[in-house]
């Protein structure tokens, strides 16, 4: 066994020792009722478990993979990544231009960025886009830093960047595509059981709504309004296969990154599963999914055109 | 061309500490600001940040937009908190009265009515200091840190060489693209596109971004190669990399470092025991309530 595979396996056993000590310090000795495992200990940490041993599998199997390489090239993009994210979440947040929400989803184009970026570039390019992206904007923006999502936007990039992992691009994309679909349904689901669960990302001072009003049904509906139309992108786009692929692998980072960050929340903020579900993920996914469709395979395409011009 | 903060040398109090250890202060007095809504221990954090920017030796009129875009950030928030009394309802479930406006007027059978009360007064305050304090320590940042030390301050609070530099590029970046984004904007104006007014439905709203999107993630693409033939000119990344300006601590460093960890751990363990969560001075609690 090499050094730096015996290094990767340490820091997921710590990451694992780390959780259990949290758990067992705070929850247990010092009984702080946040971090308390409540009745199914053994599951949570189950999950933790496989989560940590998925990401050592995938690291494992595909550690000769040219996705995982770090030269000028991807130090460069992933500067350019972020700044842009940083830049454009900054300009569009609301605060700079007032651009206008329609009904509860208000305009965050700047996630495509991490988006394209992870696809084109690669997993780790992505991660740093979207995590440094993210807490540079919220930086400009003054908001205080918010660590779990900063990881969660880290992840949108890096799961899009996975795409390149897998030889067989339409094959992978169709897999993508299901788990995506079982995903939005199940968040979905939580939408019709828990309608009157407030939107805790819509805020508007001059109208005296502080995330506090219930979520409205195109915030709710958002997230299939967005798999629909990216399973248009996908099959409407079916011979270019970069935008399709882009798109839909986009769409699986921004499920999965949203929701670690929105289901941490569970424990970070204390929230309720259902308002960390249908309060936060539905209102931050479903639009971006939306965004995703719309403005990625514009990227894709323009970043295509450059590539022919140039010759790279 | 890379657009550059607005650092200068100056004789100021965050100059005269290690980036590194301003870096772990500044990131403790975070962590310490946000774990508490008790006004008394916000003003003595309010204090802190304005003890610093004071000293700061920035004028006024280098960072009259930032204050004002803050400013009108904070009043926006924290007088609309006040004036609908919604912002703070987790905090708190009762509240006493100390005075009830009543409009002389009606506007189609609906007076407007204020109602003053010790909470809702106590949370506007808490909130305009807590923001305050964030937005001040942090916008200092890019007008008080050597452009050419951002790597090595990276570097030297533990990333890799290779994401220490990206770390750098970024900060470099940012106020670039910021320009780039302006003089886009502008040129798109001149072709009678206007961002103040979209119009259509959600998604033709979202397509009509793009011309703004996307002409400035191509150009800032197609413009990277320049740096990147200039890194690779100079072999990046070929063996562990040595910065051109080193960083030392001084005692004086690690006497920051350690009040700003010190006080972060102990705030954090006084707000997992509830302490400084949301404060009204016990003497008030005799008004009326709501």
């Amino acid at each position: 066994m090499n050094r730096k595979l015996l290094g990767v396996i340490l820091t997921l056993i710590f990451v694992f020792a780390l959780f259990l000590g949290l758990v067992y310090i705070g929850g247990n000795m010092l009984g702080v009722e946040r971090l308390q495992t409540g009745e199914r200990p053994l599951l949570r940490f189950a999950f933790v478990g496989i989560g940590l041993v998925a990401a050592f599998l995938v690291y494992a199997f595909t550690k000769e993979n040219k996705a995982w390489a770090v030269g000028t090239r991807e130090v460069v993009y992933m500067a350019i990544g972020a700044a842009l994210y940083a830049v454009f979440s900054y300009l569009f947040n609301g605060t700079v231009f007032v651009v206008p929400s329609v009904s509860q989803v208000a305009l965050r184009p700047a996630i495509s960025i991490p988006m394209f970026f992870g696809y084109a570039f690669g997993p780790v390019v992505g991660f740093f886009t979207g995590a440094v992206g993210n807490m540079v904007g919220d930086a400009l923006t003054g908001f205080g830093l918010y660590p779990q999502w900063s990881v969660g936007n880290g992840l949108i990039g890096f799961i899009a960047g996975m795409a390149m992992l897998f030889t067989d691009k339409k094959k992978s994309m169709n897999t993508v595509l299901v788990i995506g679909a079982v995903l939005a349904a199940l968040a979905t689901l939580f939408f019709f059981l828990f309608r009157n669960v407030p939107n805790a990302l819509f805020f508007a001072p001059d109208q005296g709504i502080f995330g506090d009003q219930p979520i409205s049904l195109l915030a709710g509906l958002s997230i299939v309004v967005g798999f629909i139309l990216v399973l248009i992108v996908r099959f409407v786009f079916g011979k270019n296969i970069d935008v399709a692929a882009a798109v839909t692998w986009g769409m699986l980072g921004n499920l999965i990154g949203l929701g670690f960050a929105a289901i941490s929340d569970i424990w970070i903020n204390g929230y309720p599963p259902a308002v960390a579900i249908v309060g936060e993920f539905l209102p931050s996914a479903g639009p971006n999914l939306i965004f995703a469709a719309i403005l990625v395979p514009i990227l894709v395409g323009a970043y295509a055109a450059l590539q022919r011009q140039t010759g790279r | 061309m890379l657009v550059t903060w607005r650092y200068r040398r100056r004789r100021s109090l965050i100059q005269n500490f290690d980036p590194r250890a301003w870096i772990i202060f500044y990131l403790c007095f975070m962590g310490v600001t946000i774990s508490f809504w008790d006004v008394r221990i916000l003003a003595v954090l309010f204090a802190v940040a304005l003890g610093v920017v004071l000293s700061s030796g920035i004028s006024w009129r280098e960072m009259r937009r930032a204050w004002l875009f803050i400013g009108g950030f904070v009043v926006y928030f924290s007088l609309f908190t006040f004036l609908t009394g919604r912002g703070g309802v987790e905090f708190y479930t009762e509240e006493h009265v100390i005075r009830n406006l009543q409009a002389s007027f009606t506007l189609f059978g609906w007076q407007p009515t204020l109602h003053i009360t010790v909470e809702r007064t106590f949370y506007a305050m808490s909130m305009l200091v807590r923001v305050f304090s964030l937005a001040s320590m942090t916008i200092l940042i890019p007008y008080s840190f050597n452009p050419a030390q951002y790597g090595v301050t990276f570097r030297g609070l533990g990333l890799p060489d290779k994401f220490a530099y990206a770390m750098d590029l970024t900060m470099r970046f940012v106020p670039t693209y910021a320009r780039d984004f302006q003089i886009t904007m502008d040129a798109q104006r001149a072709r009678g596109y206007e961002i103040e007014k979209l119009r259509g439905g959600l998604l033709s709203q979202v397509r009509k971004l793009a011309p703004l999107i996307v002409p400035v993630t191509i150009q800032a693409i197609a413009g990277s190669e320049d740096i990147i033939d200039a890194m690779d000119l100079r072999a990046f990344g070929v063996q562990p990399r040595t910065w051109l300006e080193e960083l030392h601590y001084h005692a004086r460093d690690r006497v920051l470092i350690a009040l700003g960890v010190g006080v972060f751990l102990f705030s954090l363990a006084l707000s997992i025991y509830g302490v400084g969560s949301f404060w009204i001075p016990e003497a008030l609690k005799a008004l009326p309530l709501l």
